[in-house]
């Protein structure tokens, strides 16, 4: 018998083994995503949701520009985020103010989990041993180390600090370091600097990607809670995460300025450059 | 001192070093960075260079380039003088002075010496290519993830991020951005990465040196061993320079206990009305 093949049924028991380990969700975790050379699920390739839950995770009603949208809560059953009285104040009180005072106005990265279901693509990076993942938005980017290297400590991170593991064909990824500069998504809905969030990627078809997160944070929430959606590859040929910048535009206004916009381009006038210079001076 | 507070510290110390303001630094004789290759695996250039699975060199892990600003600390510490030190960030392989056609060498000059706090990368833009792995990446080192089909760069400088697919392919035709676009392919153990579409916006370093939208990079990275890799970029832009000129640096590999540590740069930024008034004003509105 040769080593590989003893190492292939090695690796076969031992990912028979997680499977159990994982029996309670085993039947929705039915279908045996495409592996890496180490028996790693593959996750690689871009994916968004297709939810609203950007514009508020508790669901909204129709509006001129979108349909109505279900809470993505799913924990507690009402799909209602559990605050603490005051923090139920402050948010309605972001939520009054969220024209000026949402983070993503500013162009600050997202932070978890918001980042997951904004409305452009996000792509997983991965070989054996590695994962990262890429978002478009801000050129945000969350390298997911092994959980048995320790969280960083005493310093917050827009994006926090992830560290995963994998718990049969689910990727658990831990999050700390989260600062109480972003929100969780245009509607006010917030944390503080103490949110800890346990993310759960699981594939449930080719192009399908279940995605649960559990936010616990006790100055702000009576429970942990969790929310879930669902991610959808996107499989157009040329699909790539392009890079995107939301920053100081000549107006002094922050906004996204697209890499396929004409505008984006700048042609060099050097004259024009040399003849301003000479009329400032 | 709030968790907020020391994020943002860091940040302003940060965009202090960026902008070169070094005898701020030096009085309050803080470490660079968090995250400065402190003490570098010595570049190995013996010993056989790790493959993967497809046979190409395995390039993973964390590369920081020795000379670029990591010199000008080092003859900083060594007592060279700030002005010495200053003119020594670009290193030896950076083909100083550049053949820059007539008009742009003007333009070069004027931003020189009257404009170089428009530098993009003090405004947290991403530097662009071949900047970001010469200069930040002298100070804050890159991770390298590579599979069958791409090659991922993730600099630890503002977040930036490049997706190089393997296969060659071309680039689009309707695509502008600060990195531009970035095909790669293999040539024996090397790997090629031919960068187009650029938005005619970036600077090559802070003191005015810069490119326009007619910008052409081959980047060709060869690992001379386990922990080494010889980058050659040759940097063509025929409405800006004479002729193609091409740099070289030695990335060297961090120890392998070292992390990439998120530098937020525009996030939080309360640091923009050092650079001009007018920029100070516009700052001054977003308080």
């Amino acid at each position: 018998m040769s080593k590989r093949f003893v190492l292939a049924l090695m690796m076969a028991a031992a990912i028979a083994a997680c499977g159990r380990a994982d029996a309670q969700t085993a039947k929705e975790n039915s279908y045996s995503p495409p592996r890496l050379s180490d028996g790693t699920p593959d996750f690689r390739g871009i994916w968004q949701s297709r939810t609203t839950a950007y514009i508020n995770i508790e669901g909204r009603p129709a509006d001129s520009g979108t349909g109505a949208a279900k809470s993505i809560v799913v924990d507690p059953p009402d799909g209602k985020i559990p605050y603490l009285p005051d923090a139920l104040k402050q948010r309605d009180k972001n939520y009054r103010e969220r024209a000026t005072a949402d983070p993503a106005n500013n162009c600050f990265q997202a932070g978890v989990p918001r980042t997951n279901f904004l409305p452009t693509p996000f792509q997983f990076v991965q070989s054996v041993g590695h994962l990262a993942i890429v978002y478009t938005d801000d050129h945000a980017y969350r390298i997911v180390l092994p959980s048995s290297i320790p969280h960083d400590d005493g310093i917050d991170f827009f994006m926090g600090d992830s560290r995963g593991q994998w718990e049969g064909n689910t990727l658990v990824v831990d999050v700390t370091d989260l600062g109480d500069q972003t929100w969780l998504d245009g509607a006010g809905n917030y944390h503080s600097d103490q949110l800890h969030v346990v993310e759960r990627y699981t594939m449930v078809g080719p192009d399908t990607m279940k995605y649960e997160a559990t936010l616990d944070d006790p100055s702000v929430y009576t429970k942990p809670w969790t929310i879930r959606l669902i991610l959808y590859r996107d499989k157009s040929p040329d699909a790539r995460i392009a890079e995107d910048e939301c920053i100081d535009g000549p107006d002094g206004v922050w906004h996204h300025v697209s890499p396929t916009d004409p505008r984006a381009l700048r042609r060099h006038d050097f004259n024009a450059e040399l003849e301003a210079a000479a009329k400032s001076q | 001192m709030s968790k907020a507070w020391r994020v943002r510290q860091g940040m302003i110390c940060a965009a202090i070093l960026t902008l070169g303001l070094i005898p701020l630094w030096q009085a309050t004789g803080q470490a660079p960075t968090p995250s400065a290759p402190a003490e570098t695996a010595k570049s190995d250039k013996s010993g056989a260079i790790p493959r993967l699975p497809d046979g190409h060199p395995d390039l993973q892990g964390l590369w920081h380039n020795d000379s670029g600003y990591q010199a000008m600390m080092k003859n900083m510490r060594s007592g060279k003088g700030l002005a010495v030190a200053l003119g020594d960030f670009h290193g030896e392989g950076f083909p100083l002075p550049l053949p820059y056609l007539p008009d742009a060498e003007k333009v070069r000059d004027y931003r020189k010496l009257h404009d170089p706090y428009h530098d993009p990368e003090a405004h947290c833009h991403v530097p662009g290519v071949p900047r970001e792995t010469e200069q930040p990446s002298s100070l804050m080192p890159f991770q390298i993830i590579q599979d069958e089909k791409y090659v991922v760069f993730l600099y630890e400088y503002v977040h930036d991020v490049r997706i190089v697919p393997e296969d060659g392919s071309a680039h689009p035709k309707k695509y502008w951005a600060w990195d531009g676009d970035s095909r790669g392919h293999w040539e024996g153990d090397t790997f090629v990465v031919d960068v187009s579409n650029f938005n005619g916006r970036s600077w090559l370093d802070m003191e005015g040196n810069f490119v326009d939208e007619n910008e052409h990079v081959v980047e060709r990275y060869t690992m001379s061993g386990p922990n080494a890799i010889d980058y050659a970029a040759l940097v063509e832009d025929p409405t800006v320079f004479t002729k193609p000129w091409t740099i070289h640096l030695t990335l060297t590999r961090n120890p392998a206990k070292d992390q990439i540590v998120y530098y937020d740069c525009h996030e939080g930024e309360r640091d923009v009305q050092h650079y001009t008034q007018s920029e100070g004003n516009k700052a001054n509105k977003h308080e």
